[in-house]
């Protein structure tokens, strides 16, 4: 008999399984805005029991073995759920996002019978299960469970967009599933056993091994592929902006940020006795964090399509999350779990900005939108400061993650990936500050008559009241900005220290005070040139425009949306990694 | 332990990714995908292959004879299931975009197009509408 907090892990998964079947099997006969209502609840009460956990799992982890079958004598033969605070809070952060979705998605679905809900539902319980496993094998399961919702949801409205988006996601994040299998094989052949702590001391005793450095770059890239790194993060902008609204909320918010939870805790838990891997591992992604940061930041700012910007911000961030694991401290990781959170609340926010502006003014275009949004006063204020805290404004949860990710880069002098960081953070709240101008200001040169945004007509569902989709929206934001940071700076050294497994510490290094507020002037300066640059001297403006056409030509090239050469760039980059591995 | 399964694995990997990258149909895609996830089946079983080992079922055999690794078996029906859910879900938004578009190559039919055109070459409109954003 597992005593009480112990035996409470499966309940958040078990949970939303037990509900989404139910609602299943009475779809058509379950009234009106039911749906809705057992949704938020189920997400509700997941997030409460995550948080009930991870307060328990203070002290030291809670480990539960399903039918008992705990291992004996050193042999994992079970299957089992361990939860470190860490990953509880992040679960707990899960189940409050989908809570909150569920609201803003409040009648979004006419004649749905629940349909995107038991998704959803099933959804919530694959990445509640992802934190929580110790079993790679299992791991594997959630990892599955979870692309699987997210393709069909992807492809919820089944326009021709949508489908072609959906498809691409699905190819690419199969091809993932497959590779993951792949080192999972090899990691069991070399070690005998699929349980974390097991594959662990195996590996530690094995020393250097080349089926161990193949296990870990097949891993590796498929968790990779999930958090949407460059070379793999095409499916991405293609999947987030074909996507519905609550959805993409919950791909940018959470489901990008877990592949790379899953790498964090892969690398510091199951290879941590790989000396190779582990001297592989900084080269590896803060090189490849650095550029993703760089590269999406950049994207993002050629976007006029706003969901589109918003996912390429998304990557960029995914860049800076990798480099703090790259840190290999537990002050990176501490940073990176923090940004995880933080990331997730105001990128989860402007997206529901995005689907506002979807259902109110039926067009998702940046410049069609031009001052469209006069009459959406919050959503203007909400969106100007979500684009402030994304670039780095010094408050709320995003900055603290910000800052410790800078200083653990910092203090292992990798100067050039605190400035890709920064760099990048700026791009993206330039861009999404000059559309929150545009749009809710009416600034920048009247467009005229221009050919309509680069994708299909999209229309959202227009008759839910304002109120009830801004609310959780700012319900982000006051999160994200209002959470006492004494609280989490408190907690954080001994919570990442657990999620590493190593000796608790003490504090953890912040970066310089000042980078911030460079990043927010950046930020200011780029969406002031983006929105009056017709009005500036040619001096100014011709070395810009002549630098920057023939890289922006290459890279709009670049992202085809062409499934082929998504391919070719996912052989590409497990190739590079590869060779990172071999020659380190 | 032969190098074979592994070598017939990797190259079922690269030829259904080659299948793929060059593919201008979706159910060819699609089987190549499946082509793909054969290579994982492949190197599960050779992974948990034992030499002049039985089955794992040891109705008709005393315990304690050698047999192959019954976690990798496992593992491999997983892995069936999860591939017959992703063709199925593939083959269905295969069928609902050809519906829609009319066309099963991947070239006609992709998530952004500039102005609602489709084809080879939306490059310079595309690129143009990119610069217009920025300014």
């Amino acid at each position: 008999m597992t005593a009480f907090p112990a035996a409470l892990l499966p309940l958040p998964v078990a949970i939303p399984l037990v509900v989404c079947a139910a609602m299943l099997a009475t779809a058509h006969l379950l009234p009106g805005r039911l749906p809705d209502i057992l949704a938020t609840l189920t997400a509700l009460s997941v997030a409460i029991l995550c948080a009930v956990i991870a307060a328990r799992a203070a002290d030291s982890p809670l480990v539960y073995w399903f039918g008992g079958w705990e291992p004996r004598d050193g042999v994992h033969l079970g299957i089992g759920f361990s939860v470190d605070e860490a990953s509880g809070w992040i679960a707990a952060f899960i189940g409050l996002l989908y809570a909150l979705t569920f609201l803003f998605a409040w009648g979004f679905f006419d004649r749905t019978h629940g349909h995107f809900h038991i998704l959803m539902l099933l959804f919530l319980a694959a990445m509640v299960g992802f934190c929580f496993t110790r079993d790679m094998f299992n791991l594997f399961v959630w990892f599955e469970v979870m692309s699987v919702a997210a393709f069909a949801l992807t492809a919820y409205h089944l326009e021709e967009s949508a489908l072609a988006g959906a498809i691409n996601f699905t190819v690419i994040n199969s091809l993932a599933g497959f590779l993951m299998l792949g080192g999972i094989g090899l990691i069991y052949a070399q070690t005998g056993t699929l349980d974390f702590e097991g594959i662990a001391a195996a590996v530690a005793r094995g020393g250097r091994d080349p089926v161990v450095a193949g296990a870990f770059c097949l891993a590796a890239t498929a968790l990779m592929i999930k958090g949407a790194i460059v070379p793999f993060q095409f499916w991405l902008a293609d999947a987030h902006s074909v996507a519905p609204s609550p959805v993409s909320v919950i791909f940018s918010g959470s489901m990008v940020s877990l592949g790379l939870f899953g790498l964090a805790k892969v690398s510091a838990v199951v290879f941590a006795g790989s000396d190779q891997v582990q001297r592989t591992l900084p080269v590896l992604l803060i090189g490849m964090g650095s550029f993703t940061a760089l590269l999406g930041g950049w994207m993002a700012l050629l976007q006029r399509h706003l969901k589109r910007m918003l996912a390429f911000s998304t990557i960029s961030h995914a860049g800076i999350m990798l480099t703090g694991i790259g840190a290999l401290s537990a002050g990176g990781t501490g940073g990176m779990l923090i940004y995880v959170v933080g990331h997730g609340l105001v990128k989860g926010a402007l997206f529901m900005i995005a689907g506002i502006l979807l259902a109110t003014r039926a067009s998702i275009d940046e410049i069609a939108l031009r001052g469209l949004g006069r009459g959406l006063g919050p959503a203007g204020i909400a969106m100007a400061l979500a684009g402030l805290l994304l670039c780095g404004l010094p408050i709320g949860v995003l900055d603290q993650g910000t800052r410790l990710v800078q200083g653990a880069l910092t203090q292992q002098g990798h100067g050039f990936a605190v400035a890709a960081g920064a760099i990048g953070a700026a791009l993206t709240g330039a861009a999404v500050l000059r559309a929150s101008g545009r749009i809710f200001l009416g600034l920048g040169p009247d467009p005229g008559d221009e050919a309509g945004a680069p994708s299909q007509d999209e229309r959202e569902k227009a008759n839910r009241p304002l109120w009830l989709m801004l609310a959780p929206c700012c319900v982000l934001l006051a999160l994200d900005a209002g959470l006492p940071a004494s609280l989490i700076e408190h907690g954080i050294p001994r919570a990442a220290s657990a999620f590493m497994h190593r000796p608790a510490v003490g504090a953890f290094a912040e970066g310089p005070a000042w980078l911030p507020w460079a990043s927010v002037a950046a930020a200011l300066v780029g969406a002031g040139y983006g929105l009056f640059r017709k009005r500036l001297p040619a001096a100014v403006v011709r070395p810009v425009s002549v630098t920057q056409s023939a890289p922006t030509r290459a890279l709009e090239l670049l992202h085809s949306g062409l499934i082929g050469d998504y391919a070719a760039w996912l052989a590409v980059g497990v190739a590079a990694i590869a060779a990172v591995l071999t020659l380190v | 332990m032969s190098m074979l399964p592994y070598a017939v694995a990797a190259w079922l990997f690269g030829i259904g990714l080659y299948g793929i990258a060059t593919s201008r149909n979706f159910i060819h895609l699609v089987g190549c995908l499946g082509v793909c996830q054969s290579a994982t089946y492949v190197l599960l079983l050779g992974l948990g292959y034992r030499w002049g080992s039985i089955a794992p079922i040891f109705y008709d055999h005393p315990p304690g004879t050698p047999a192959v690794d019954p976690v990798m078996q496992a593992l491999v029906l997983t892995d069936i299931v999860v591939g017959a859910t992703l063709t199925a879900l593939l083959l269905v938004l295969t069928i609902q975009a050809y519906k829609r578009g009319g066309s099963l190559d991947p070239e006609k039919l992709r998530p952004m197009r500039a102005g609602g055109k489709s084809g080879r070459d939306p490059g310079p409109s595309r690129v143009s509408d990119a610069e217009r954003s920025v300014s």
